[in-house]
């Protein structure tokens, strides 16, 4: 058992699961409340990992945080570093590969509260600050809740993305997933079995998890 | 119709407004001026009643007109122009009660009540929930979340929930209409109790014409975005009387 890459994996995914809902919160909000037709174009980018070989946006992201980029050579001359091969690179790749797992559930959370029930806090003296805060959010708890389940889930789950971006470096970029390859691939299949083992238990844990507390979302 | 076209001396009026909007099919074309304290402004569905309280309250913004409130102007706008003037609704101090009481689900009875009282200490707060509570006799209901009401206790609830805030005019879109004779009696005794310590005017809508007769000072009446009559209930309203009466198979007098 790689207890190495376990802790690497929970750690990616609990960083990972921590930036998306923060980041998502606010776009989420947007993409549920703006009125701006464009916002198509958001909503199909956002969703692109869901569809997109992680590879492929591996690759994109190879390429873009590489000094082959300006965009790369400023992040490498800011970080002493590339971006690329490093635990912030996989964070990177993560957060950008679950984006999907964690907008789509807090837009339809926030899109599911009856307009009328926004209206009736505005013209109670409600600004839209105090709105999100006592009226949006806590409605769309449950919505939350599930983004941050996914986020976490999906991430253990991550495995082009990651093979991509991180390369395969022990105790900085090798998770459970590429470990479990690796031991495949030395025909370790005892050790195999059990790396398995703990990616399934998790990601089982995780669901069950998330459905418990669907189940009690619904009496409230 | 004695009182056509309709007064727009805006000098005495607590609320004015001149409003036009062009939806798909539909000419919105209304301008009133409103002296007395409890008005109904009357008319078939569909012919405007709910886009005007909405417009009132700042959640519609018309192609153009213009709304004053105790002389204070809170919207204005040029037709094909930005507008002028448009108080948002958090500033309108304007309560809206419709037919659906829009209760916050995840909120008791008393702190939807108190929603927007935050500000409030929190035994201030909490006499002026319960006194509120009171007038609408569901002071038991207390920490009952909004599932666990009836219809007439939810509207009630929202009508005290909008009563707290204090309004200096309260639009009310037909809040009884889903209400059963006794919650119906409950809700508006509760609302005239608070009204007397008060001066706060009154504009409600309705179809109902059995409620348009009661209780009203003045009546101005809707038709397909225009305001065709405006006055007393008995001037303006005889011919749809004359109406309800012969349906019902009753002489209408002479």
């Amino acid at each position: 058992m790689d207890i190495v890459a376990l802790l690497l994996t929970l750690r990616l995914a609990i960083v990972t699961m921590l930036v998306l809902v923060l980041l998502a919160l606010p776009l989420s909000y947007w993409l549920a409340t703006t009125r701006w037709r464009g916002k198509i174009f958001i909503e199909a980018f956002a969703s692109l990992p869901i569809v997109l070989p992680p590879t492929v946006l591996g690759f994109y992201l190879l390429v873009l945080l590489g000094p082959q980029t300006a965009f790369g050579r400023q992040m490498i001359r800011l970080l002493g570093h590339p971006l690329a091969f490093s635990f912030s690179g996989l964070v990177v790749g993560s957060v950008l590969y679950s984006l999907p797992f964690a907008v789509q559930p807090m837009v339809a959370g926030f899109a599911a509260i009856d307009p009328a029930m926004l209206e009736a806090a505005a013209v109670l003296g409600s600004g839209r600050w105090d709105i999100l805060r006592r009226i949006m959010l806590p409605l769309s708890r449950s919505s939350i809740l599930v983004a941050a389940v996914l986020t976490f889930a999906h991430t253990v789950g991550e495995f082009g993305v990651v093979l991509m971006i991180g390369g395969n470096l022990p105790g900085l970029t090798r998770t459970l997933s590429i470990a479990l390859y690796d031991q495949v691939q030395d025909f370790a299949y005892a050790q195999a079995n059990r790396t398995a083992l703990v990616l399934l238990v998790v990601s089982f844990a995780a669901l069950t998890l998330l459905y418990s507390q669907r189940r009690k979302g619904r009496l409230v | 119709m004695s009182n056509l076209p309709p007064s727009h001396d805006t000098q005495t009026a607590w609320l004015s407004f001149q409003l036009h909007h062009a939806f798909a099919g539909f000419h919105l074309d209304a301008q009133v001026a409103l002296h007395h304290p409890w008005t109904i402004l009357f008319g078939p569905s569909g012919s405007g009643k709910t886009t005007i309280l909405r417009t009132i309250a700042g959640l519609f913004t018309p192609d153009s007109g213009q709304i004053s409130l105790q002389h204070e102007t809170i919207f204005a706008r040029l037709k094909n122009s930005p507008c002028t003037a448009n108080v948002p609704p958090l500033r309108r101090r304007i309560g809206l009660v419709t037919q659906a009481p829009a209760l916050f689900p995840h909120y008791t009875a008393a702190q939807n009540v108190g929603f927007s009282l935050r500000r409030l200490s929190a035994t201030e707060r909490n006499r002026k929930v319960q006194a509120l509570l009171q007038i609408f006799h569901v002071e038991g209901l207390h920490d009952h979340f909004p599932s666990q009401l009836s219809g007439g206790q939810q509207q009630r609830i929202a009508l005290a929930r909008t009563l707290a805030a204090e309004p200096r005019l309260l639009l009310l879109d037909e809040p009884f209409s889903a209400l059963d004779r006794t919650s119906r009696q409950e809700a508006l005794s509760g609302l005239r109790q608070w009204l007397q310590q008060r001066e706060v005017p009154v504009l409600m809508v309705t179809h109902d014409l059995a409620e348009a007769f009661s209780a009203s000072d003045e009546v101005v009446v809707l038709e397909s975005g225009s305001v065709i009559a405006q006055g007393k209930a008995d001037e303006v309203l005889h011919i749809q009387r004359a109406q309800l009466l012969k349906e019902l198979g009753v002489p209408s007098g002479p």
